[in-house]
């Protein structure tokens, strides 16, 4: 039995009157790795930061290789050998990669030299133990995602980590990173550092972890053995409900919402064409520059086809710019909404009716009744989970700042609405009653593209998907006629040309 | 080819092509103008870009820390300006308490810009901007707008010494002036300190990202301090050398030169945006704008283009900086 | 932008308060009398202010000075008179803008950029408020100029000593303040025109040399087209602040009594350089009297009795020639290294 490097007893905390920790339960061992899962807003990163000293707990115990200590400051966890890599990896993108990895070390040892031969030195060092391949003298801006992730790690390892903490790891990743960085983190498992791995995606927890330990609104549900979870115990202790997971199939209807003929935009996607009926939830997947995005993209009139014909409730329609899109009442979700999508800083309100303020002008004035009446219905419609519609969108979780997104563009009443990745970091919870939403849209007679790379999401949820592979539509699935796997699509795809 | 690659890499690094229209130009002013390749140049040229280099080296610390201070040639009037009138009005004359005062108030409006920015975390821009005004409109105010030709004694008698003479063919004799030291000075010793001092490397951390910084444990807010404090302290030593070599004061002649100065920080390689840039750049950054600026007439430019020159060069200079971080930003990652 | 507006506002504010004087002249008490005399029967309340290119020029300090000079004599008689402008060139329009309304009879303004300037003095003129400007003939809206001289006449006296310096052989530059500065490029002319006709020896070596009224950047460019082109041995500045910069340029590279300059500057500015010889012959027309020679004007305006055969009382502007709306006295003053410590010309 290996020794528990942390111990955790009925951690509380709370921020003024709101409690974000009700009474948390977490033991890790060395050379262990823990998941630890829970739905946005559950308090996973109130947890961590209470791992890590930057926030004290309210009440309750805190071991170290069994010893209790109190009031820990950031500086003692990282003495203590615990480190935290934070999504966005903290690193700096002007440095070299040599030179991030060894900074902290600097930092700590408190040199005022900066010797750049020692750097590389330790660099070249903590890349050996990672088993990460990097040129150490190149600026981490030109890195890839899962590269600045390494650097991270390194940089946690040089310092003597024992504990590695990894907050949402997989997020940004392709599948072949994810496998990449599964291997490092069994490699430092075996070197015996306890690490958690925080994530909610099922398929990489049953992957990686050897325990789970799981948390919903701020309280301790249930820890085990992976084993000791199935698919179903895992969602029910994650979003304290049974979902249940079925494939989406629509009334069969023979009226036509849009008829999509022969699309092609030169060097993105050629000849791609699709009939959505109501009722009809399409899905169309395949590879990062597959062209799956740009038809989204075309469809709103961001990089408007070249040619083809487009066809919605029968008429046939030009979208040559984003302009004509919006007339033609199309609506577009786009992969980014944090950048594309959204104004951070402003208010769920103010943000719901943003792409239809004209609705609200009368007469020279805003009608700010009618937003705020709006608004409150859809907060109501889309359940965003709020205490009011005033908060700034910064201070929402995920899940629930993709359903403000979704519900501003529905306040269009759109005619036809495309989500490129609408459920990228959303949790299981709010995942499906986004897919609740859209389903109901798609009975109403609302013509509805769902672009994704999420395989199980896309094969419950749409009932017809193209594949798409090198700018050509290779396959058309419809679950009417047979019902479609997540493998036969991942084959379809990912046939000849792989990822490159 | 790893080896190719960086040779490569830096044949077309931002700094090379700087260094490549420097010499194309020298070229043709050197084929209209014979009397251009001639060490008298180099006299002439360094005279001409003494002070601007100056201000160019803070502009290029403060812009690497992720900040903007456009405050500088406020504070180099005052700096220049007030220790003059007061020497003048109490008939006192030493060169060293002038450069003292100017040091000192360079130093006050570092120390106030510093509070704005890293305690009260204005916008760099505005915060510059305000103090800006308020310095110059105090001075403008509390001590007059006319220039004063008649210099304190000890002053004007630094202006005329000199490292050495050359005499040319013509029997003309260019004299270089001993402050041209302090550019160098304070290019080495920036050099050295942003390269292989936690110091430097710390200013290039807060101007990569500010909270990853934080997190890995700079002291952000004394940074910041320390670099608005260094660019004042230099702004106002450039602007007492400035009058020095001008045998004049004049409380608004440097008013304006801001925009010159971030110009050719950026035409050598440093990034607006903050992170990037080094002493070596925006040397050359300095040098191609000097070397525009102050050849046009032996180019033989008529009087009316020159100021068209000048935009066109500061465009293209600027050009190639911002399509090199982009060409970085969208070129395949590693 | 903003921040030039504010050091203007101040700037504003400080001359208003401020009396800067230095040394005094033989001339101007003279002047004094005869001003109060003049307006003896002139209609009461005239509000008139004198407006300088800039205030910061040790030049149009002097201009202030001399309307100092006469302003409690023109208060006895009920008439009030002002100087006041913006301290960089750049803000002269706007501050002329802002005088508008103010209930102003007569704007006396020396302009810094005339196209600038004109649309705004027509607004003014539009108000029923009298313009006279001085060294900007060619300004459109404007009931007078008044020349302290042909300055094309001036700029063809300036070569016309260099002529004499060089023998007539040679190359020549010029600088000017900015291509704006009508007179400037006037006087500019004037010697060119000069040394076209007279000395075909001395040949122009370069477009005109633009300082931006800055000495440093006429010590510069002086500098460099010395330089460049070795055959240059005179040089005629235009604007006040070029006459030292050049100096200074020409003593630095060792060429006193090689290179010849002749220009307009003062004693205060550019004494020193006169004193040693490296510029051999410095004019100037006082600007003290060419404000009080405006100000007689507009009251004369105001009056009603402005002509052609008017004579002022000013030094210098007693025979007055008109051309159009120009005005045109004969008050330059020459100053050499036998007369530079002349303690009238002090200033």
């Amino acid at each position: 039995m290996a020794e528990v490097f942390l111990k955790l007893e009925n951690i509380k905390k709370s921020f003024g009157g709101v409690q974000a920790l009700k009474g948390v339960d977490l033991e890790i061992k060395k050379g262990e790795i823990l998941c630890l899962a829970g739905q946005n807003g559950c308090g996973k990163s109130t947890l961590i930061k209470v791992i890590s000293g930057a926030h004290e707990q309210t009440s309750g115990d805190y071991y170290l290789e069994g010893k209790k200590v109190e009031h820990l400051k950031p500086i003692d966890a990282i003495k203590a050998g615990i480190q935290v890599i934070y999504q966005d990896f903290a690193v700096f993108p002007n440095l070299t990669v040599a030179e991030n990895i060894a900074m902290n070390n600097s930092l700590m040892t408190g040199t005022k030299v900066m010797n750049w031969k020692n750097s590389r030195e330790l660099a070249l060092k903590a890349m050996e133990m990672v088993g990460a391949h990097m040129d150490p003298d190149i600026l981490v801006e030109r890195l890839t995602v899962a590269n600045k992730q390494m650097v991270a790690i390194c940089r946690a390892i040089i310092n003597d980590a024992k504990f590695l903490i990894l907050d949402e790891p997989t997020t940004a990743l392709t599948k072949k990173e994810v496998e990449n960085l599964f291997e490092i983190v069994r490699g430092l498992k075996k070197k015996g550092i306890a690490i958690m791995i925080v994530n909610h995606k099922l398929d990489e927890i049953y992957e990686i972890a050897d325990r789970l330990t799981i948390i919903r609104n701020g309280e301790y549900v249930s820890s085990g053995d992976i084993s000791e979870y199935d698919r179903a115990r895992f969602i029910r202790d994650l979003t304290g409900h049974d979902i249940v997971e079925e494939t989406y199939h629509p009334e069969k209807s023979q009226e036509e919402i849009l008829k999509v003929e022969n699309l092609s935009r030169q060097g993105a996607f050629e000849n791609v064409s699709f009939t959505i009926n109501k009722g009809d939830v399409i899905g169309v997947t395949g590879l990062l520059g597959s062209g799956r995005s740009e038809i989204g993209d075309a469809l709103f009139g961001i990089a408007p086809a070249d040619s083809g014909k487009v066809t919605l409730k029968g008429k046939e329609i030009q979208i040559k710019s984003i302009e004509d899109a919006i007339k033609n009442r199309i609506a577009y979700v786009p992969e980014d909404r944090l950048t594309q999508g959204l104004f951070l800083d402003r208010s769920i309100r103010d943000n719901m009716v943003a792409a239809s303020i004209n609705k609200y002008f009368h007469g020279g004035k805003l009608d700010f009744k009618a937003i705020a009446d709006d608004t409150a219905k859809w907060i109501k419609e889309v359940s965003v989970k709020t205490e009011n519609d005033l908060v700034p969108i910064r201070t929402l979780s995920g899940g629930n700042a993709q359903k403000v997104v979704i519900a501003k563009w529905l306040n269009t009443d759109p005619e036809l609405i495309v989500l490129n990745g609408p459920t990228v970091g959303v949790d299981i919870g709010s995942k499906s009653e986004i897919f609740d939403i859209l389903h109901d849209l798609a009975n109403k007679g609302v013509g509805v593209v769902v672009i994704t790379d999420d395989l199980s999401e896309l094969v419950q949820n749409c009932n017809k998907i193209v594949v798409m592979r090198n700018g050509k539509a290779v396959a058309y699935l419809d679950q009417a006629e047979k019902h479609v796997e997540e493998n036969e699509v991942y084959d379809i795809f990912s046939k000849e040309g792989g990822e490159e | 080819m790893k080896q190719n690659n960086k040779m490569k890499e830096i044949l077309t690094s931002n700094q090379m092509i700087i260094v490549y229209i420097i010499v194309a130009l020298s070229c043709a002013i050197g084929m209209k103008n014979p009397a251009f390749a001639d060490f008298s140049t180099i006299i002439t040229l360094s005279r001409a870009l003494l002070v601007t280099l100056i201000f160019a080296i803070c502009e290029m610390v403060v812009i690497i820390s992720g900040g903007i201070d456009v405050s500088f040639p406020a504070v180099a009037c005052a700096a220049l300006y007030i220790p003059v009138v007061v020497m003048k009005e109490h008939d006192m004359n030493s060169a060293l308490l002038a450069f003292v005062m100017a040091a000192g108030i360079g130093l006050i409006v570092g120390i106030i810009n510093g509070f704005l920015i890293a305690v009260l975390k204005l916008p760099p821009l505005i915060a510059t901007l305000g103090v800006s005004s308020i310095v110059s409109g105090m001075v403008l105010t509390f001590f007059g707008t006319n220039e004063i030709s008649r210099m304190p004694k000890a002053i004007k008698g630094l202006g005329e010494v000199f490292l050495f003479t050359y005499t040319n063919k013509n029997d003309i004799t260019y004299s270089m002036t001993v402050f041209i030291i302090v550019p160098i000075v304070l290019c080495i010793a920036v050099h050295l300190i942003l390269k292989y001092t936690m110091l430097g490397r710390g200013i290039y951390a807060i101007g990569g990202d500010k909270n990853a910084a934080r997190i890995a444990g700079f002291n952000v807010v004394r940074l910041q301090f320390i670099v608005y404090i260094f660019s004042g302290v230099f702004a106002g030593i450039a602007g007492m050398i400035y009058c020095i070599l001008c045998s004049s004061a004049n409380p608004l002649n440097l008013m304006g030169s801001e925009m010159m100065v971030i110009a050719a920080v950026v035409i050598g390689g440093t990034r607006i945006t903050g992170g990037h840039g080094g002493v070596i750049g925006t040397v050359l950054g300095v040098v191609l704008i000097a070397l525009i600026q102050n050849n046009l007439i032996m180019l033989g430019v008529p009087a009316y283009w020159q100021t068209f020159v000048v935009g066109a060069v500061i465009i293209v200079g600027t050009a190639i900086t911002s399509l090199k971080a982009k060409a970085i930003a969208n070129s395949p990652k590693v | 932008m903003k921040k030039r507006v504010l050091s203007v506002l101040l700037g504003v504010a400080m001359v208003s308060s401020l009396v800067v004087g230095c040394g005094s002249s033989s001339s101007d008490s003279s002047s004094d009398d005869a001003a109060a005399e003049e307006t003896e029967e002139s209609g009461d309340g005239y509000k008139i202010i004198v407006v300088p290119k800039m205030t910061n020029l040790a030049w149009f300090e002097r201009m202030e000075y001399g309307v100092d000079q006469v302003k409690d004599a023109y208060a006895e008689k009920g008439i009030t008179v002002e100087y006041g402008g913006s301290a960089e060139g750049d803000g002269q329009a706007e501050y002329v803008e802002g005088l508008i309304g103010q209930g102003y009879d007569a704007i006396c303004v020396v302009p810094f950029d005339v196209e600038a300037l004109d649309p705004i003095l027509k607004k003014a003129q539009d108000e029923g408020i009298k313009v006279i400007c001085h060294e900007a003939s060619t300004v459109e809206n404007m009931d007078y100029d008044v020349e302290a001289f042909d300055t094309r006449e001036y700029g063809a006296h300036l070569m016309e000593k260099l002529a004499e310096l060089t023998g007539g052989e040679g190359e020549y530059i010029q600088t000017v303040g900015a291509l704006t500065s009508v007179s400037h490029v006037e006087e500019a002319e004037g010697g060119k025109t000069y040394a076209d006709e007279n000395c075909p020896g001395l040949k122009m070596a370069t477009d005109l040399i633009i300082s931006d009224d800055n000495a440093d950047t006429a010590y510069s460019k002086v500098k460099e087209a010395l330089t460049a082109n070795p055959n240059i041995n005179a040089i005629q500045c235009a604007a006040m602040s070029e006459t030292p910069g050049a100096a200074r340029a020409v003593k630095e590279l060792g060429l006193s009594g090689k290179v010849h300059i002749a220009g307009t500057s003062l004693v205060s500015v550019c004494g020193e350089y006169v004193e040693d010889g490296t510029v051999e012959l410095m004019s100037f027309w006082d600007p003290a009297l060419a404000g009080q020679a405006m100000i007689e004007l507009a009251i004369a305006t105001l009056d009603g009795t402005a002509a052609e055969d008017i004579a002022l009382t000013t030094p210098g502007y007693e025979e007055l020639t008109l051309d159009g709306k120009v005005f045109t006295g004969s008050a330059w003053i020459d100053v050499d290294a036998s007369n530079v410590n002349d303690e009238a010309y002090d200033f």
